[in-house]
Parts: C-alpha cells; structure tokens; sequence
C-alpha cells in the first residue's frame, strides 16, 4: 500500500492542480498580484519596468505594494522565471 | 540625490576604520559575476554584480554591489534603464539574538532619468534614486518560539515634472512570531505596517495587514519524498490605487519533491491557490501549479551532466503558460555543451500585440569551468514572438562568474 501511495501522493497534487486551474477564469477583477517566492530570483527585472514604483526587492524577494500596484501587468511579462501571476 | 552621498561616504568611511579592528580571527569571501548580451534590438544589455562577506565566529557584514544596463527595447519599455545598487548588510548575534542593520543605495543613472507614474493623479516624477535604511531583529524564545521584526525606511530623491522636489519617503514595520511545534507544524502569526507619503502632492496612504499562518513539514515520508505545505490567512486594512478596500486573503501552497523516483531522476511539483475574501463575495483569486523533472547523468565527470524539465501553469486575472528545458551535457575537461528551449504565453503591455505574447526562446551554448572558482559561459538565442506581427531575432549572451574562495585571517 505504502508503495502504491508514494505514487498516488504526487499524482493527487497534480490532478487538484489542473482541475481548480481549470475551474479558475480569475476575477473580474484583479485584487493583488502573487510572487511565487520559491520562485523569485530576486534579479530586479520587475522593479525595472514598475512605472509606479510599486515593486521592491526586500531580502532577495520582490514584494508588491498593493495601494501602488495600477495591474498593468508588465512584471509579469517581464518576470523570466513567471514567478509573479 | 540629497545627503545620499554624504551617507554612503560616511558609512564607508566608518567601515573602513572598523575592518580592521574586526578582521583578526575572520573570513572573507568574494565573488563576481558579469553577464553582458546584445541584439539587433538591444544591443548593449549587461549587469555586473559583485560584493564580499566578512564575517566573524559572532557577526558578518556583507557588501554587494550591482551595476545594471538593461535591454533597452520597446518590448517591454523599461523604467529603469542604467542603474546601480549598494547593500551594506550587518549582522550581529549575542545569544539567540541576531540585529541586522542594513542600507540599500539606489542610484539611477544616464539622460533617460526614469520618469515615473506618481499616484492619485499626482503627474509625472523623474526619479534618480533612493537610500533605503532598514533594522532587523531576530530572537528565539521559550518552547521554540521565535520572534522577527525589522523595519525600513525610504527616502526617495524624485523631482516632479514641474521642478520641484517631491519628498516621497516610505516607512515599513514588519513584525512576525512563529512557533515550531513538535508535531512537524509551524504556527505564524505577523503584522505589517506601511506608509507612503509624498509631500509635494499631499499624497499619504497607509496599509496594514495582520497574518496567521500554519506551515508543514512532515517528517517519515516514504523513499525521499519531501512535502511542505502551508495555509496563509491575511487581513487588510488599506485601499488600492482606485481607492477600493484590499480584499482579505487565503493563500494555500503544497510543495512536493522526490527525489530518484526514477534512477538519478528528481520530480517535483508545486501548486499554489489564492482565494480572496471581498465583503461577503468569496472568489479564487489564483491557481498556479508548477512540475518539473531533474535528471543528473554522467556523475562520475568533472561537471555532472543535467537535464531539466519544467513548465507552469497559472490562472487569475489573466494566464501565462511556460514551459522550459535546459541541459547541460559534459563534453571535455570542464568543458560542456548547453542547450536551452522556452515557451511562453504571458499577458504583454505592447500596443497592439494583446492581449497575450508568444514567446519561443531556444539556443545553444558553451560553459567552460576551472574548477569550482571560475565559470565561463555563452549563449546564442533565436526568440521568435508575436507583437504586432511574428517577430524574430537572435540574441547572443555571454558571462563569467568568479568565486576565488575562502580567505583566513
């Protein structure tokens, strides 16, 4: 049993994964933008293209303000590990 | 910028009296790394990056500098283009107690000053850079309590489309208490405070957002598998730049690696979902899973041969989509062969080419290693996107990393 659920486990992660991802359109509308922090390099190319100066990097994470944050997405394009969603 | 001169002078002045007297019985360790690049579009990007660690049986200060050009194309318009960053990191620890003073220096450089989008309506600002000092406290208590708080403060040197200064300064207060229990479980709990203000516009706005948190880790997972896992509760007390209240939010993430679940192959998946809470709406924010494979070959050599794997999916307000491999195949001597692919789907701010890019990245490369100090390497790129048509163009990379290792005292 034990062998079947070293399987199982990662293959439960996924399945969830991919049905709420399916599930999920996103808001009407956005509310705050997400840095996956494992992710994060801390490389700066957000804090680059931020016109509104709404993005810093605080121990090698960038953290969003979202009073300054206008969604107009541009970190997200940028971000080269699409850590930011 | 105002006094910031002045500041760092005076902190490199103290340094350098102080070094001295702290470095009998130390270590210091350096690095460099500098990657530069170019294409048809961008032709002079690159960034140089280097800093040192001295550090004692009971303290470190750590130095970096970075000194950034940036791709300088209409893709994605860049707010900075040519900038530096200084980070003065001190860390000190007595007991259980560890304080961390530290200084960052921002300085924007060249004629294209970053001109920035101030808030509420306030106009255009050229920027030039900023000092951000900061204090951090670390400590651990009874029943493996611990307790962080740190605090920063900005101090922006900006002027106004008009002329005149803006006086925008920023304040944060971070504080948080964790508790590690013995059942393999981490509770949090943390506030944060931050302010905003800017004097010439009457600008000031302030938020807060209070934190509960309950982090695992189990221990005893069948054959090296290793799962986290973690649920994030956070309230706001704040407004957004529309003036609308920040909604509250549930983050929950699980993150789950195995290690030769194939021989020499490491998997790992990771899945994230957001759910915001706006008055009495509740509404999933975002979803995003990640999953790659590692597959190490060819161990015995003197650089071990990779390939990875990975893609990501992610879902709020708008979607992006990417998929990755890179290898790293060892050829001769520390000499290998790279080669890289990407595809992406990303929303883009290019008039015109909206809502969504796509992106295919792919080029091969060459890495040359002398040992584990220094690192050599090259890249060519052909990236084909669709702005406002299909577009394609090659880019070539390059860049060294210098690690010269421990020094004694």
């Amino acid at each position: 049993m034990t062998r079947y659920a070293e399987y199982l486990l990662p293959v439960v992660v996924v399945v969830v994964g991919l049905v709420l991802l399916a599930g999920c359109r996103g808001p009407v509308e956005s509310t705050q933008l997400v840095v996956d922090t494992d992710s994060c390099l801390g490389c700066g190319e957000c804090v680059e293209v931020c016109p509104y100066g709404a993005i810093e990097i605080i121990d090698g994470d960038a953290v969003i303000d979202p009073s300054l944050c206008h969604f107009c997405y541009r970190c997200v394009e940028q971000c080269p590990e699409g850590a930011i969603y | 910028m105002p006094g910031g001169s002045d500041i760092l002078m005076n902190i490199v002045t103290l340094l350098l009296a102080v070094l001295p007297l702290t470095a009998a019985g130390s270590a210091l360790d350096g690095w460099l790394d500098a990657a530069t690049g170019g294409d048809s579009l961008s032709p002079g990007m690159g960034v140089i990056e280097g800093g040192g660690m001295l550090r004692g049986d009971l303290w470190n200060l750590t130095v970096q500098g970075k000194y950034v050009v940036t791709d300088t194309t209409e893709i994605t318009r860049k707010f900075l283009d040519e900038y530096s960053v200084i980070d003065v990191n001190f860390k000190v620890r007595e007991g259980a107690t560890i304080v961390n003073p530290d200084l960052v220096w921002i300085m924007d450089f060249n004629e294209k000053t970053p001109k920035m989008v101030l808030p509420d309506q306030g106009g255009m600002a050229f920027r030039h850079g900023y000092y951000r000092p900061g204090l951090g406290l670390e400590t651990a208590f009874v029943e493996n309590f611990r307790l962080n708080m740190r605090g920063l403060y900005w101090n922006l040197a900006a002027e106004h489309e008009d002329g005149s200064d803006l006086g925008w300064t920023g304040f944060m207060l971070d504080g948080r208490i964790t508790w590690d229990s013995p059942w393999n479980t981490s509770f949090q709990a943390g506030a944060v405070t931050r302010k905003s203000a800017i004097n010439k516009t009457g600008y000031a706005k302030t938020w807060n957002r209070y934190d509960v948190g309950v982090s695992l880790h189990p221990g005893g997972m069948p054959r090296n598998m290793y799962l986290t896992g973690g649920v994030t509760y956070s309230v706001y007390d704040g407004r957004d730049f529309l003036q609308r209240d920040i909604p509250d939010r549930l983050i929950a993430r699980i993150r789950l690696m195995q290690m030769g679940v194939l021989p020499s192959v490491t998997a790992g998946t990771s899945f994230e979902s957001v759910f915001d809470f706006d008055g009495n709406e509740i509404r999933m924010a975002c979803t995003a899973l990640e999953a790659g494979l590692i597959w190490k070959f060819m161990k015995k050599a003197r650089v071990p041969s990779t390939a990875i794997l990975s893609g990501k999916l992610t879902r709020s307000a708008i979607r992006t989509q990417t998929a990755r491999l890179f290898t790293r195949v060892h050829v001769f001597r520390g000499l290998s062969v790279l080669a890289q692919a990407r595809a992406r789907i990303s929303p883009t701010y290019v008039a015109g080419a909206g809502p969504y890019r796509k992106s295919y990245v792919a080029g091969p490369g060459l890495e040359y290693r002398f040992g584990n100090k220094i690192r050599i390497w090259g890249i060519i790129e052909h990236e084909r996107t669709n702005l406002t048509g299909n577009e394609n163009w090659w880019r070539i990379k390059s860049g060294l990393e210098l690690y010269p290792g421990t020094v004694s005292f």
